[in-house]
């Protein structure tokens, strides 16, 4: 590993521990609301040992130096599109019904997931075999197990 | 036991729904988000014109090849296709990338064959003694039992033992968003309606397991597993030589699976993980479990399958399912007007029941050529499908899934946000598998200490609630033993290497 992405990484673990320490505080916070002791004992023992564990784990991080490969090599804008375009399926799903919202995230991925050049070729036999798929899994999930699709 | 009821199993109708049912169980469980509860809860009006003893063959082979199917996503795509699967990814999906899936799928074939059958024995055999061991379990026993589930997080953890208990605290506190298990406090919800329902386990577990999978697979051109030179053959005989070569591991995990399959509420992804934690704390030194170990496989898909028999045997003994599906195969079954009771395994009464039994174990043998068979393709199917044909089906099956649970988009948002989430810390050592053990084991434990802690407190008794009984002291003590297994061992290899 390099050292910038030593330190990237080092960074990394640093942010995940402290996020981790927040929430834990977060959870304190919220169990002084409860208005039954019993709903409070759980989350706050578990509250405590997440801060506990998590600052250990940051000072250790300090002292030795994180060893982990960190966000490592790949394309970021093939992450983001995955993702994106799986977000935006679930924004659409109420506006448009489950298809054409299943359609955009299946969409996005096969863009994110395509490293070959596209043909035509290729346009016909992904296109056709996504939607044999994603018909293929809708009469199932719909007609044959009764969920309720939008 | 009478012959007759043997010989009811092997009509042909119930050898075909035998057949047919597992071969739907297997491919329903096999597709993540789609559970064992769901595939039988569906079916089960199909039963409803059936006679009793047929609906209940087919439910049990449904169900049965459902727990083994959720092992094909676990080992292919690191996604459990079921929640009883999730120990299996941890050596399942390191074997298919080093290019033994094939050896992977087919051990959990034959792992599961042999802990179904030692469930349905046990069932056969022990149903009305091994009861009694549900009626023995108390709050402070689940309490414990989850306890040492958590306890496998030091054994997922090595070399980041702080790390893995951050993940599990982490869990533990997602575990408790939305309304409280005993009182009714709404927690963590920050005043948002969507989170009052908390988070699914299921949801949860394709997000963390399959989401970070996806976002890694996309970034780079080369394919997620390495193909095996000879993909045309499943390595059959090597797999069976494996399953046979570790006798004890299979035998204890079945016995375990069988046993945790007695106890409602806790089913295969428990059994799944205590299966696993003392087939690590028992393993030589040689054995890696967490890189690809074949044992790791063995001991889950006995274990997980094993719940299977054990799950009916509170479920037709007592009346009290002993897993979410015996729940429903319960409700069929009193609406074929068959009463639960010890009654139901003596004569005149037992027919139908040992039928079930019969058809059970018959189910179970079929599993071994429908579920090699069907592995094989799964197989296939995934090393050879382009990447860019792959991830777009795995990620409409996670959308579609995710949706299926509880009919909601909120879930399948969650999901998604989690599994960036648990990408994120992953690639900086935190694992989402001691995310996923807070988040499976935190209602059980929770349930279990606060009852525990209210009994207690009602007989100003506490150390005696939680430490006082037999039962408690033996899970603590493995607990212990668990927990500085890892110590042990390292200083003994310590000692051994001059």
């Amino acid at each position: 590993m390099s050292d910038a992405a030593r330190a990237g990484s080092s960074t990394g673990t640093l942010l995940v521990s402290l996020f981790f320490i927040v929430a834990g505080i977060v959870t304190l916070y919220d169990t002084t609301t409860y208005t039954d002791v019993d709903s409070k004992v759980f989350p706050r023992a578990a509250a405590i040992l997440l801060i506990l564990a998590a600052t250990i784990s940051l000072v250790t991080d300090l002292v030795r130096g994180a060893r982990e490969s960190g966000f490592g090599n790949g394309d970021w804008w093939r992450r983001l599109l995955l993702v994106g375009a799986m977000l935006a399926c679930c924004l659409a799903m109420p506006l448009t019904g489950f298809l054409p919202a299943a359609a955009i995230a299946f969409l996005g991925a096969l863009v994110a997931a395509m490293h070959q050049r596209w043909t035509a070729r290729h346009v016909l036999i992904y296109g056709v075999s996504g939607a044999v798929l994603m018909g293929g899994f809708y009469a199932l999930f719909r007609y044959g197990l009764n969920v309720p699709l939008p | 036991m009478e012959a007759g009821s043997f010989l009811a199993a092997l009509t042909p109708l119930n050898l075909l729904l035998a057949l047919a049912g597992v071969a739907a169980g297997t491919l329903i469980g096999s597709i993540p988000g789609l559970t064992a509860t769901m595939a039988v809860a569906v079916l089960v009006p199909i039963t409803f014109t059936m006679e009793p003893a047929s609906a209940l063959i087919l439910l049990g082979a449904i169900y049965t090849g459902a727990i083994y199917g959720g092992a094909y996503a676990a080992i292919l795509l690191n996604t459990p296709g079921t929640p009883s699967a999730i120990a299996t990814t941890f050596d399942g999906y390191p074997m298919a990338q080093r290019g033994d899936g094939d050896l992977a799928v087919a051990l959990a074939c034959f792992a599961s064959v042999t802990g179904g059958l030692v469930g349905a024995l046990a069932l056969l055999f022990l149903a009305p003694p091994l009861s009694r061991v549900a009626l023995a379990f108390g709050p402070v026993e689940y309490f414990w039992l989850a306890i040492f589930g958590l306890s496998l997080i030091a054994a997922l953890s090595s070399g980041a033992l702080w790390k893995g208990l951050a993940g599990g605290a982490f869990g533990l506190i997602l575990s408790s968003v939305g309304v409280a298990e005993v009182s009714a406090d709404i927690r963590l919800t920050f005043g948002s309606q969507t989170m009052i329902g908390g988070f699914g386990v299921v949801g949860a577990l394709i997000g963390l397991y399959c989401v970070p999978v996806l976002i890694d697979l996309v970034a780079v051109p080369e394919r997620h597993l390495k193909i095996a030179d000879e993909i045309d053959t499943m390595p059959i005989g090597r797999a069976a030589r494996l399953v046979l070569g570790s006798k004890v591991n299979v035998l204890r995990s079945s016995v375990i699976g069988t046993l945790v399959g007695i106890l409602p509420g806790a089913g295969g992804s428990v059994a799944g993980l205590v299966a696993y934690s003392e087939a690590k704390r028992n393993a030589g030194p040689e054995q890696r479990f967490g890189q690809g170990e074949p044992d790791g496989i063995i001991a889950t898909e006995s274990a997980n399958n094993a719940t299977v028999g054990g799950g009916f045997i509170p479920t037709l003994v007592l009346g009290i399912p002993g897993t979410p599906p015996d729940a429903v195969i319960l409700g069929a079954l009193l609406v074929q007007g068959v009463r639960t009771g010890p009654a139901l395994f003596e004569s005149g009464g037992g027919s139908i029941a040992y039928t079930f039994i019969y058809g059970l174990l018959i189910a179970t043998v079929l599993m071994l050529p429908v579920g090699l068979l069907i592995g094989r393709y799964a197989y296939r199917s995934i090393v050879t499908i382009p990447k860019a044909m792959l991830v777009p089906g795995v990620a409409f099956m996670t959308v579609i899934g995710t949706f299926a649970i509880h009919n909601s988009v909120s879930d399948v948002t969650l999901m998604i946000l989690l599994g960036v989430f648990g990408w994120v810390v992953g690639r900086f050592g935190f694992s989402a598998s001691p995310i996923v053990l807070g988040l499976i084991l935190g209602p059980i434990a929770e349930q279990g200490f606060v009852q525990g802690w209210i009994i207690g407190s009602a007989m100003e008794d506490l150390p005696g609630m939680f430490f006082g009984r037999p039962l408690s002291l033996a899970i603590i003590a493995f607990t212990l033993m668990s927990l500085c297994w890892p110590m042990v061992a390292a200083r003994r290899q310590a000692r051994a290497t001059p």
